[in-house]
């Protein structure tokens, strides 16, 4: 009998074995990864030094500085000998004792370090005392005369517009202005369907980080070495070394850890006046430190904003055109003043088609806090006009607000207002993320007594990220491998709690193959890292991100070059990953970087590589405010909120809050979600409650018990959503988050107020008096505050 | 110089022997900020936080006797609604372990939240000097102008006294969720035979009760038409002020809008 050969045994073995690579599924890369915060371990533990730490146990003396204590008057004299007879006083300098121009302000140069002839806010500096212990200075600041002459105090606006009012400067009260001409707004005005108008004020707000300033500083003789917190250390350089006279290589500005900015160090504080003082006492350490009163009461502030807004449609709700006159009260000094300007009319229409549009800006100036950069930059205050006039605008036509939204919002190949033609425009589909989250989830509702009404209310905004405007935006950056295997990140740029260590180590990382936990970051130190522009305008992702992946990828074509040498492969064909240089094709086979690393050092490469990005934008026509590159990107942002409101008591509850942001690509997703969180509970903030209150061209309320910040109880838990559709220039796609948070919180409040009472705010903040006097008008107050005590002028100045 | 005795009679002896020229220091809630403000610069302190049964809380005949350092994390829990929850409402979990009852009256702010809830309560306190014993004063007495009270330097608040077995209740507007500061408080209390107490907070130049509003009240049964009437009328005794804090007609305002709401919700139709 024939017999036939078994089959082969059945088995569940494929019949190629897979080869044994750790690397089937790739690791996961360090971008997009919610990796720990280089920063944290040392920040949670108190081991991080902040410029407050230093402070006395390196000081050697101790400097404090004399504000004025007039809001306007003409200095006729400064008597510093009673101060010099106190004891422990060594030194009291004025404005003679400045070797340099005297002079600070990031655009205009306008601001003394130390005032000449004329004080022009209550913040103005007039004297700097040093002396053995803190208190001793003190007490020598308080014995300094000064002898004034008043001048009446330009408190507001409509102060500083007034026929008679006192000029504040040669050329008068208006500081500037920007303008957008494009189509023609009144005739489209006039053929709408539909007109709706409103007045808007916004607050000046403050910055409130929990990190007042301060710093220290010495002259050697050769070098003056300043630690201080800011925003931009090499501008910081720039302006300290012109203020004091001294050329730039011999100023170091060295930012220690900084807790928060939110653009309230773009301005200078006291680095000149610490510099003078170690100018003064040669080999000696001063310290010098404001305490909360004071920081409110010399810095800067977000600008209030008077805005005149009106909207026309068609009576299918396509916005036809807009007018819009903003007036801002720039305080004494031009600030940041003029780019906030800018920002605002270049954020008029936000992300909305509009044909025709016409806008006009004024900076005005008073004896107010000057008022420069805080997040938002003038977009924050714009977003609360434009996203207000829309749910009014729905109102008006009964037409549902989403929708509204929907069919004016820019879609990709649109262009917004500044003429610009966005690419990729996402704002309907954050919006429509937004919704479905809102519509599909949440808690039950708790049903309410009648004097509690609930609302909703959306925002879409966009923003263009940068300087924009034509202005120089780079960044540059080194990335190199040290000898003990590091690889070592040398950037510029500014960390004050925001992430900015852990977004160019990642980037860095990602690029070259390495574990993140081999990361270091060297940075904002004048004397070791190059300049890569300031943290703020939600640029540093983008910017320094962009830096750091360029310096990287080059850097890794040289450990691909060693690396072939030892794969015997073509460096085409390595890739690096998880610390190791890894074949591509066939049998994989590995070696560690480190090993490179080394070889490559005994072979001579430096492996150290440096690089600039700096891509152009457009400076925006001066006539008709167009500009088809203003910005070099944008961002699409949407929030909903959904607030309780009292309706006797004017109370407002923000019960449920959901965020989503096209952030291009999440670097690192949870610094994402926390800066989104931050923003939105200062956005919350100013909705509700944080408000300046100036008297006379006095602080009223420069502490902490007056000046209402937001709490835990304030802020429910954000709900955020990350779109990631990424943006082809930034580094990995990735555009930033910075700002938007807070500009898109602002509105979604406040359309939720109106959505609940039936009737819009206006006014911020939203506190429980505003709401009650919307509803009570005939009982409406003139606020303590003397900037809004009179009608908005309607008329151009 | 710095005291910390144990012993109350320690701390009383001091406080005769040396009067105005000591402070006394309880949660140090209020002097802290006083002091880092360079608005107190004492002489000598006397530490109240180490006697000895400073936060004792003793019940006798349907009253609650409260010993001085009685804190507002305590009060949360004393069942007397309208002094737990005007507790509840002061400072955040920080300043309510530290702050207490004696040194809400003893600051006599105007916002003092505590201070309201016990006008309203027509809770009485113990002020006690060394060798002249102890004498019992309403807390009503207590406030004679802004800041100013009966308090004499050689005295220190030994006891508050509140009754066990009122009903009460409490509101407070203010501009945040938490460490939130009255831009007006008020309280309402009822006692077992009807007597009404009624007292506002921030609406005048120290904690307010309202004498014509608890009269209208004692005088009939509660209606809602009884109960407008008393808001109107509450909003006739107080004196609020326009500062950076709201304006004098909210203010005013609010005291009947609070009114209303609190006899409405705790008081009609034998609620609570
Ligand atoms: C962040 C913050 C939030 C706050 N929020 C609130 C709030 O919401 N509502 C509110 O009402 N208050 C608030 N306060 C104020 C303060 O906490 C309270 O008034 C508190 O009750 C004060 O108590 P204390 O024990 O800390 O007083 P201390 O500061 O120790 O003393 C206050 C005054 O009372 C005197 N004193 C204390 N004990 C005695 C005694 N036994 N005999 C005689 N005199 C005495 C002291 O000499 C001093 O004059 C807040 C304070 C802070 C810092």
């Amino acid at each position: 009998m024939a017999t036939t050969p078994a089959p082969p045994p059945v088995t569940d073995k494929p019949l190629i074995e897979p080869s044994p690579t750790p690397y089937a599924d790739p690791p996961p890369s360090p971008v997009g990864a919610s990796a720990r915060r280089l920063d944290g371990l040392e920040k949670v533990t108190g081991e991080a030094l902040y410029a407050a730490d230093f402070f006395p146990r390196e000081a050697d003396l101790f400097a404090t500085i004399l504000r004025s204590h007039e809001a306007h008057a003409e200095v006729l004299s400064i008597d510093t000998a009673p101060a010099m007879k106190v004891a422990g006083v060594v030194g009291v300098y004025t404005h003679v004792d400045v070797p340099g121009t005297n002079r600070q302000g990031l655009i205009k140069r306008d601001h003394p370090v130390l005032v000449e002839d004329r004080v022009r806010y209550k913040g103005d500096a007039l004297a700097v005392v040093v002396a053995t212990s803190e208190s001793a200075a003190h007490a020598g600041r308080d014995a300094i005369r000064v002898r004034y002459r008043p001048l009446p105090v330009v408190g507001s606006i409509d102060d500083a517009l007034a026929p008679k009012a006192p000029k504040l400067f040669p050329n008068g009260n208006v500081m500037g202005g920007k303008r957008i001409r494009k189509g023609d707004a009144d005739r489209a005005l006039a053929e709408a369907d539909v007109v709706v108008s409103e007045t808007f004020q916004t607050q000046t707000v403050d910055h409130a980080f929990l990190d007042v300033e301060a710093g220290i500083a010495r002259w050697d003789g050769r070098t003056l070495v300043i630690h201080a917190s800011g925003q931009w250390v090499h501008e910081e350089r720039r302006l300290i070394a012109l203020a004091l006279g001294l050329p730039i290589e011999q100023v170091r500005v060295i930012q220690p850890a900084t807790g928060g900015a939110f653009g309230g160090r773009e301005d200078l504080g006291m680095q000149v006046h610490v510099g003078l003082a170690a100018l003064k006492h040669p080999g000696k350490t001063i310290a010098l430190r404001y305490d909360r009163a004071e920081s409110m009461r010399a810095r800067h502030k977000r600008h209030a904003l008077r805005i005149h807004y009106t909207l026309g449609a068609r009576g299918d709700g396509t916005l036809t055109a807009a007018k819009v006159t903003v007036f801002s009260d720039e305080g004494a000094y031009a600030s940041t003043g003029p780019a906030v300007i800018r920002k605002a009319s270049s954020h008029a229409t936000g992300p909305y088609r509009v044909p025709n549009v016409h806008v006009d800006v004024y900076g005005v100036y008073t004896n107010n806090n000057p008022t420069g950069a805080m997040r938002g930059f003038g977009a924050c205050q714009l977003a609360v006009a434009y996203e207000g006039m829309i749910d009014r605008l729905a109102r008006k036509l009964g037409m549902d607000r989403v929708e509204l939204r929907r069919r004016n919002l820019v879609r990709s190949g649109d262009a917004v207002t500044t003429g610009q033609v966005i690419p990729l425009a996402t704002g309907v589909e954050c919006l429509d993320a937004v919704m479905d989250r809102f519509r599909n989830g949440g808690r039950p509702l708790e049903p309410l007594p009648p004097y509690r009404r609930r609302g909703w209310g959306v925002s879409t905004i966009c923003f263009g990220l940068g300087y924009g405007d034509g202005f120089p935006d780079a960044s540059r950056a080194g990335v190199r491998f040290t000898r003990d295997g590091f690889l070592e990140v040398l950037t510029g740029a500014v960390e004050y709690g925001q992430g900015l260590l852990n977004m160019v180590a990642q980037i860095a990382a990602a690029e070259l193959g390495m574990p993140i936990e081999k990361a270091r970051v060297i940075w904002a130190d004048t004397g070791r890292t190059l300049e890569s522009g300031s943290s703020s305008a939600t640029r540093q992702t983008y910017f320094t991100g962009n830096a750091v992946k360029r310096a990287a990828s080059e850097l890794k074509e040289e450990i691909l070059d060693i690396a072939g040498t030892h794969l015997h492969v073509h460096p085409h064909e390595i890739v690096l990953r998880d610390g190791l240089a890894v074949t591509r094709f066939g049998e994989p086979r590995s070696v560690p970087i480190a090993e490179l690393v080394a070889d490559g050092f005994n072979r001579g490469y430096e492996l150290s590589v440096k690089a600039l990005y700096k891509p152009a934008t457009l400076c925006e026509n001066f006539e008709t405010g167009q500009s088809p590159r203003a910005f070099i990107t944008y961002l699409f942002v949407s929030h909903l909120a959904q607030v309780v409101v009292d309706v006797e008591t004017g109370q407002v509850t923000v019960e449920r809050y959901i965020a989503c942001h096209d952030v291009g690509k999440a670097i690192n997703p949870q610094s994402v979600d926390g800066q989104i969180t931050g923003g939105v509970a200062q956005g919350i903030g100013m909705a509700l409650m944080e408000e300046v209150v100036m008297r006379e061209g006095r602080m009223a309320n420069a502490n902490f018990t007056d000046y209402i910040l937001p709490t835990f109880r304030d802020v429910p838990p954000v709900e955020t959503i990350i779109l990631e559709n990424q943006d082809p220039g930034g580094p990995f796609g990735a555009r930033g988050v910075g700002e938007p948070p807070l500009i898109a919180a602002v509105p979604a409040v406040l359309n939720a107020i109106h959505d609940a009472l039936g009737v819009a705010p206006h006014t911020t903040p939203c506190n429980p008096q505003r709401v009650w006097e919307l509803l009570h008008p005939e009982q409406a107050e003139p606020p303590a505050d003397i900037r809004f005590r009179t009608a908005p002028p309607h008329a151009r100045p | 110089m710095l005291y910390q005795p144990q012993i109350l009679e320690e701390a009383l002896t001091l406080k005769a022997d040396l009067g105005g020229d000591v402070d006394a220091l309880a949660g140090g809630t209020d002097l802290l900020v006083a002091l880092s403000r360079g608005q107190w610069r004492p002489k000598n302190v006397l530490d109240l936080s180490r006697v000895v049964e400073r936060s004792e809380i003793r019940k006798a005949d349907s009253r609650f006797s409260l010993a001085h350092g009685v804190t507002h994390a305590q009060l949360t829990r004393l069942p007397v609604r309208a002094l737990a929850e005007a507790a509840l409402s002061i400072g955040g979990p920080q300043i309510r372990n530290r702050g207490t009852l004696a040194g809400n009256l003893g600051t006599a702010s105007p916002a003092g939240d505590g201070c309201v809830a016990l006008l309203a309560l027509h809770a009485e306190m113990e002020l006690t000097r060394a060798g002249r014993g102890s004498r019992r004063l309403p807390v009503r007495d207590f406030f004679l102008d802004y800041r100013r009270t009966e308090l004499r330097p050689e005295e220190l608040i030994t006891r508050v006294v509140v009754p066990a077995d009122w009903t009460s209740a409490w509101h407070k507007i203010g501009k945040r969720g938490s460490v939130n500061i009255s831009v007006v408080c008020a309280a309402v209390a009822r006692s077992p035979q009807g007597r009404f107490g009624v007292a506002f907070g921030s609406v005048g130049p120290y904690p307010l009760t309202a004498p014509k509003t608890e009269a209208l009240l004692n005088a009939a049964a509660l209606t809602p038409e009884l109960i407008d009437e008393a808001a109107a009328m509450a909003q006739t005794e107080v004196s609020p002020i326009s500062d950076h804090r709201a304006s004098a007609a909210y203010r005013r305002a609010m005291c009947g809008t609070l009114l209303r709401r609190l006899l409405t919700e705790h008081f009609l139709n034998g609620r609570d």
